[in-house]
């Protein structure tokens, strides 16, 4: 009976002794790193004990080029960001936070014990023992929720949760930007004086305006919003009638573009024409112009919406 | 006569008068006949079903006319609705845009008066359809200003049957947009016709309709951007003039004045940013004025450039101003609604209540090519035929097609005040060309002065029939041609050779109007006549099988609970309850208090346990969800599950967090593989309660989800299954009343179910010394 | 621009005679149980006015419920020794006995785990296990360790004053925390709960309980008679055993020459419990705005309003309710999800039982209530 509980007391100093060890561990690592670790099955293991008394925060991803993940990448820089912002913190305070990474090439065996199929995911690992453990004391790490997309603003808020002090992130001055809008400005300014009657032009602006009405009714908006793909491998409709691909918005506009431009060659083109046998050649053409490309306009919108009855040539 | 060539022989011999008289006629026939089309194509939704209120807002539109109608308008004006946000209330007065109810009480009282007792319900059912008529007649007069009669019937024809309104302005779709698109033309031909005029009196005309636009829908914002814009554009081209400054100031004096009557509007129009560019322009124009006018006294030059410099720093003075206001708060930046239009990913993030209605969505082309059909491409051509005249109109007409096509582009709902712009451009458009083609003169012989029109363009009337055109509502394109003969354009070169171009281009044009009336009468047939109160599906033979489960709810409610039994559902179907069960609710379609629904939410998601003390504190007696897994109707609430969620937790973020309700894979599930805190919500529970018992044994499929539901039914202990409609559409649950005994009622349904108590021990007081 | 109108009330509040809500009453007897030893206490319920019918508990009739009917105001409930009852007294009937208006009066088992002692659960008592009836070893007497005199504590609902202790023989109990229980009798601290009547496993018992880590089953906290009032009003009085109310323990001495307290004690219990004393009910509210007297549908902000009420008590004497104005802190509401304003609702001195405030409503719309909520032991 008594022999337990001092065997407790005399192992506890070890294990804090070793928790301890393994936390230099950890900071040596992520100095190395420059503020992130990374992860192969034994660090991952002393990074994620049962009795850890940091927290931790890993992204599980396929940086490869084998792989192809386009996410993994495209966060990557985000997640980065946010751990070198990390660095900036004090020392007591950063000790109690990791930063880590697990690439599915080193360390594959994390994947599949974990059970993790899809990358990246961001796994947060909340403290296990000592005073900052959570009110509801469970130590099964939460997932990040990607649903805010990859920008580092949104990660850190939310890492934020998780860390001792705020994460003091901050977005970088985006210098290319300015220097691009003062080289524009810069540029406009020498070139008013040949632009000036550009701008007057109503040439000018019915390009641009008819431009963006195309652009506009093709969907753009849509693909925009929506963040959707270009296009998906070959295929380059999106099924369903609520739903479309960037590459869709480019053949739709054109085609408003070629019937539109084509009612204009024949209201305002062809009656120009001296000439009996090239005008009515050309409205003919147009004429037939209008009549194949409106069938495959009706084409297009029968696959989008399956139900559609009516049909011209095609 | 000889010696002018033709491309077909016209009568000669009829006199000029005869020829303006009977196209004179003919216009106010075809208008005529564009008005009964326009009505009839709306009426599907009465035949096909009854004549019934549709959908959820006009609900709320409906109730609210009948107690105006029956109670007086100053009764309205002063009302407090208790039934609504129970325990808040609604003061609804303030709170609604009165202009259609208004309009229907004025037409309930005038029918009363010539003692003609038609119910108020068929008053507000039929509101849309008549409103379309004068849809069809305003465009006609906006169109007609921007080129000529001949392109007014053609805009008239598109607007009448273009699914793009129709969408809005069935019958029985009592809301809002079915006046204000009639009030918006409306406004904007006066506008236009002020300024072409110069006419105050115009000015003021459309300042009030202006006026009658902001009592009825909040749209009116785009007017209120829309005028200045193309004011601004002006002056920027260098277009000043008199007439501008006439119209744009009667307009926004007065109309700025007018619509700070209504209450819902208050001191907005100067408080508030999406209003200031209005109060720019009109500083701006008074600058300009003042300077034109110290200009037109004063020659020297250099007080000339003195006066444009002091001109430009007001301006910018005046801009700061705003900005500076602005920032001190005295003007109230701009409304999150208002800018999720600009910062696309703005709604989603700040405010999911707004992201999350269907009508706010982005709108993919098909939506697009479906309600526009043909017009969505003669819409750029019309556009740059506007470019090529560029009058002062057809400035507004261009900075129209813009703005709208954008603000189309980035919600649904918007697509509306796209409609009216594509009509008119599209009819610029296609009249042009028919202008172009039907001319009988050949190229290279002086012009023609206007002639006698009966059987020349009989050629190309013939594929449509007269008896066609009136049965399938075809826009007469013929009588568009009648009159486009007189319109004579001095810039016009040569002409068209022979018959057979003219054959072809007119053909081709006639086919596709009519192929044009096949699409708009399918569209509006198939998509766009549903009430969605009542659900149609067809049987294995084709007959039509009506779903009236909706209703069937609503009325046992009415029928079997007490008068104040207040009703929890998601807001959706508020309008409804109170509508058709009139009984409190909760929430609803009015959603202006976010956290009230955000607690709703978190009743739904959370379990039983928590969330019953919230029914409690509410009084809620009855829970109502919406359930499709049985017959695959998929606006159900499992499907809005997700948004519940994320309402509740932009409000209780460390009680609810919406990863917990995917599984570890991020999938949305229902099946066996449900998160626990997916399974153990209420909604879940109400949802699938008893559902796999419909399959006896048999594998219970969801058929919204496409998954296999548990065989094991979740309990409920909190609540009693009040009613299941037929379809299992709609379920409405009773909340228990606390238990008699003051235990938790888990532990009294165990009792209640005879299972034995674990046994208790008595509480340590204090510690025994041995 | 508006207020609403409810008024809620859950009210319990003393005196002798005919219950405010009935007169007949059912005994479910066991037949081992003479009814001529509880004469005491049958003659003086039905010199009181009440209508008693006996029945043994596996009799078939007189069913306590016919038709979802509750047949009898009262039901009483003496049947220590019977495992199985008739079909129709089960926990859940006896249960939805309450719900139906019928008030209890159960006499726990000291030996056996029957029907009323596994009810016990219900209404957050918690049993020692069968066979382990209150033994107490003081003060010292002729009587076995099991029958006990105990002294009346403090109650709201016996008057203690003058009374003598009280003989009891029986299973005591104890509460667990739940705000409808009123405790009437407690047992005597050096009293405690045992299986055996002779100490030789007092040390194995405490030692037992100190390693399950529970409390003792003994002290003053332990309970022998509690009154229940549930949500609806009705009343439940748990006695700990049967023979507290037998004419044996009525004549007992208590203390030299005087007869023990039990006869006025459990006449007292049963009054509370058949809801002769302490009921107190509402009889009307109104509120309308100052200087109007009828009410109005909405009351606009800022308002002023006057709000009363009309208290009145039972008096079983002579079987009428009697204006009562003896309430002194009694509390208006003026609810909408939480109360906006909460003012004491204080007695008209001119008006017996009438109560009466004046507020102004809050600048708030909203549907709002009147709630008058006014709970009290007893």
């Amino acid at each position: 009976m008594l022999l337990l509980p001092l065997l407790a007391l005399f192992a506890f100093p070890l294990c804090l002794a070793a928790t301890k060890d393994t936390r230099e561990d950890l900071v040596r690592l992520a100095k190395a790193g420059n503020g992130i670790i990374k992860l192969d099955e034994r660090t991952y293991d002393s990074l994620t004990a049962s009795d850890r008394e940091w927290s931790a925060t890993i992204v599980f991803t396929a940086l490869d080029t084998r792989r192809k993940c386009g996410p993994c990448k495209q966060f990557q820089p985000s997640f980065e960001a946010v751990a070198q912002a990390w660095n900036k913190v004090p020392a007591t305070s950063r000790n109690e936070h990791f930063f880590a990474i697990a690439d599915f090439d080193e360390a594959p065996k994390i994947f599949t014990k974990l059970g993790i199929q899809s990358a990246p995911v961001v796994h947060n690992y909340p403290v296990a023992e000592g005073p900052r453990k959570p009110a509801h004391g469970k130590p099964y790490p939460s997932t990040y929720d990607f649903s805010n997309g990859y920008a580092p603003e949104a990660l850190a808020e939310h890492l934020s949760l998780y860390t001792p002090v705020r994460i003091p992130y901050r977005p970088p001055v985006d210098w290319a930007k300015y220097g691009t809008f003062a080289a524009t400005g810069l540029i406009l300014t020498t070139v008013a004086r040949f632009i000036f009657p550009l701008l007057k032009s109503r040439i000018t602006w019915a390009i641009i305006t008819i431009g963006t009405i195309l652009v506009m009714t093709g969907g753009h908006m849509f693909v925009r919003i929506r963040g959707m793909p270009y296009s998906d491998g070959p295929n380059w409709i999106a099924g369903g009638y609520q739903s479309q691909y960037g590459q869709e918005t480019q053949v739709i506009a054109l085609t408003y573009g070629i019937l539109g431009g084509a009612f204009l060659m024949l209201t305002l083109v062809a009656p120009y024409q001296t000439s009996k046998s090239r005008q009515q050649l050309q409205v003919w053409l147009w004429s037939i112009v209008i009549f194949v490309m409106f069938s495959v306009l009706i084409s297009l919108f029968r696959v989008k919406n399956r139900g559609y009855p009516f049909k011209l040539l095609l | 006569m000889a010696t002018n060539s033709k491309a077909y022989s016209l009568p000669s011999n009829v006199s000029p008068e005869t020829v303006a008289n009977t196209s004179s006629l003919l216009r106010i026939v075809s208008l005529a006949l564009i008005s009964g089309a326009a009505i009839a194509s709306r009426l599907f939704a009465v035949v096909n079903f009854e004549s019934i209120i549709h959908e959820f807002d006009p609900w709320f539109n409906y109730r609210a006319t009948r107690v105006l109608a029956s109670k007086g308008f100053y009764a309205f004006w002063n009302w407090f609705d208790p039934t609504a946000w129970y325990p808040l209330g609604r003061v609804v007065g303030g709170t609604v845009y009165p202009g259609l109810m208004a309009t229907s009480g004025v037409i309930y009282n005038i029918l009363h008066a010539l003692h003609l007792p038609v119910d108020i319900r068929n008053i507000c059912v039929l509101l849309a359809p008549g409103f379309s008529a004068l849809t069809a007649w305003s465009t006609y007069m906006f169109t007609k200003e921007m080129k000529d009669e001949s392109a007014g019937l053609l805009a008239a024809a598109f607007i009448g049957i273009v699914p793009g309104y129709i969408s809005r302005s069935v019958a029985g779709s009592y809301d809002n947009e079915a006046i204000a698109i009639f009030l918006l033309m409306f406004t904007f031909y006066c506008w236009i016709k002020a300024l072409k005029t110069g006419s105050a009196l115009f000015g003021t005309l459309a300042a009030l309709f202006y006026f009658y636009m902001v009592a009825a829908w909040g749209g009116y914002a785009f007017i209120t951007n829309m005028i200045p814009l193309h004011a601004l554009a002006l002056i920027l081209m260098g277009r000043y003039s008199s007439r501008l400054y006439v119209a744009y100031s009667s307009w926004y004096a007065i109309g700025t004045l007018a619509s700070m009557q209504v209450p819902f509007v208050g001191f907005q129009p100067v408080r508030t940013s999406e209003h200031m560019g209005a109060l720019g322009v009109f500083g701006l124009l008074q600058i300009i004025a003042f300077a034109e006018l110290v200009r037109s006294h004063v020659s020297s030059k250099q007080f000339q450039s003195l006066l444009y410099a002091s001109v430009i720093g007001a301006g910018i003075l005046g801009t700061a101003g705003i900005v500076g206001l602005t920032y001190k708060g005295w003007i109230a930046p701009w409304t999150g609604r208002f800018y999720s239009l600009w910062d696309t990913g703005y709604a989603k993030k700040y405010i999911p209540i707004i992201a999350s209605v269907s009508e706010h969505q982005p709108t993919a082309w098909p939506s697009f090519f479906m309600d526009l059909h043909f017009l969505i491409f003669l819409f750029p051509a019309g556009v740059a035929m506007c470019f090529k005249q560029l009058r002062d109109e057809h400035v507004f007409v261009i900075i129209y097609a813009v703005v709208a096509s954008y603000f189309a582009g980035v919600m649904v709902r918007l697509m509306l005040t796209l409609t009216p712009c594509v009509c008119v451009a599209a009819a610029v458009a296609f009249s042009s060309l028919l202008d172009t083609y039907i001319d009988p003169a050949e190229p290279n012989v002086p012009k023609e002065e206007a002639e006698a029109t009966e059987a020349d363009p009989g050629a190309a009337d013939a594929p449509t029939t007269p008896k066609k055109a009136k049965k399938a509502s075809a826009p007469p394109p013929t009588l568009g041609d009648f009159v486009g003969k007189f319109v004579v354009d001095e810039k016009k070169p040569h002409g068209i050779f022979g018959l057979n171009t003219r054959l072809a281009v007119i053909l081709n044009a006639l086919a596709m109007l009519v192929f044009f009336v096949l699409h708009c009468t399918w569209v509006t047939a198939n998509a766009y006549s549903s009430p969605s109160v009542v659900l149609a599906s067809s049987n294995p033979d084709g007959s039509q099988h009506i779903i009236d489960d909706f209703r069937e709810a609503y009325y046992w409610l009415r029928q079997n609970t007490p008068q104040d039994a207040v009703v929890m559902s998601w807001w959706d179907y508020g309008y409804q309850i109170a509508g058709m069960a009139d009984r409190p609710t909760l929430v609803d379609n009015n959603t202006w208090n976010n956290t009230h629904i955000a607690t709703v939410g978190k009743a739904m998601s959370s379990s039983e346990e928590v969330a019953y003390p919230i029914l409690r504190k509410h009084d809620v007696d009855y829970v109502l969800i919406i359930f499709g897994g049985l017959l695959g109707y998929s606006g159900d609430d499992i499907n809005k599950f997700l948004w519940m969620v994320r309402i509740a937790q932009g409000v209780w973020p460390n009680e609810i967090q919406e990863p917990n309700y995917f599984t570890p894979r991020g999938e949305y599930r229902v099946d066996d593989q449900a998160p626990p805190a997916m399974k153990n919500s209420l909604m879940y529970k109400m949802s699938y309660y008893r559902f796999a018992e419909l399959f006896g044994g048999q594998p219970a499929q969801d058929r919204v989800r496409g998954q296999q539901i548990s065989k094991t039914s979740p309990t409920l202990d909190y609540l009693d299954e009040a009613f299941t409609s037929e379809n299992w559409i709609v379920r409405i649950y009773q909340v228990r009343k606390e238990d008699l005994l003051g235990r938790d009622l888990k532990l009294a349904n165990a009792f209640e179910a005879g299972r034995k108590r674990k046994k208790q021990k008595p509480p340590v007081r204090r510690r025994a010394i041995a | 621009m508006a207020a609403w109108l409810l008024a809620l009330l859950g009210l319990a509040i003393s005196a002798c005679a005919k219950s405010s809500t009935g007169n007949s009453v059912l005994v479910l007897l066991e037949p081992s149980l003479d009814k001529a030893n509880f004469s005491t206490f049958f003659n003086g319920l039905t010199e009181s006015g009440y209508e008693l019918t006996f029945r043994a508990p596996r009799d078939a009739k007189p069913a306590v419920i016919e038709d979802d009917v509750a047949q009898f105001s009262h039901v009483v409930v003496f049947a220590p020794d019977t495992k199985s009852f008739a079909q129709d007294v089960t926990p859940q009937s006896l249960v939805s006995l309450l719900s139906k208006g019928t008030n209890l009066l159960l006499a726990l088992s000291p030996k056996k785990q029957t029907i009323v002692n596994s009810l016990a659960a219900e209404f957050s008592l918690i049993l020692p296990p069968p066979g382990t009836p209150l033994i107490s070893h003081f003060p010292e007497r002729d009587t076995p360790a099991t029958v006990i005199p105990v002294k009346p504590t403090e109650n709201p609902i016996v008057p203690t004053k003058g009374l003598l202790p009280v003989w009891f023989s029986g299973v005591p109990f104890a509460y667990s925390p739940n705000p409808l229980l009123v405790p009437i009798l407690n047992a005597p601290s050096e009293s405690f709960a045992a299986d055996s009547t002779t100490d030789s496993g007092a040390e194995g018992i405490v030692e037992a309980a100190d390693k399950g880590g529970e409390g003792l089953w003994a002290g003053s906290q332990l309970a022998l008679v509690a009154g229940f009032q549930a949500h609806g009003d009705t009343r439940v009085l748990w006695a700990g055993g049967v023979d507290m109310f037998s004419d044996e323990f009525a004549q007992k001495e208590s203390a030299k020459g005087q007869q023990s307290g039990n006869a006025q004690f459990v006449r007292d219990a049963a009054a509370w419990a058949f809801r002769e004393s302490k009921v107190l009910r509402i009889d009307s509210v109104a509120h309308h705005r100052v200087n109007e007297t009828e009410p109005r549908e909405t009351y606009t902000t800022n308002d002023h309003v006057v709000f009363n009420t009309h208290i009145s008590m039972f008096n079983p004497k002579t079987s009428v309710w009697e204006p009562y104005s003896g309430i002194s802190d009694l509390q208006l509401e003026f609810t909408m999800l939480d109360p906006h304003i909460r003012t004491s609702l204080p007695p008209v001195p001119s008006n017996p039982g009438e109560y009466e405030v004046t507020f102004r409503v809050p600048d708030r719309h909203g549907v709002f209530k009147f709630i008058i909520d006014y709970k009290r032991k007893g």
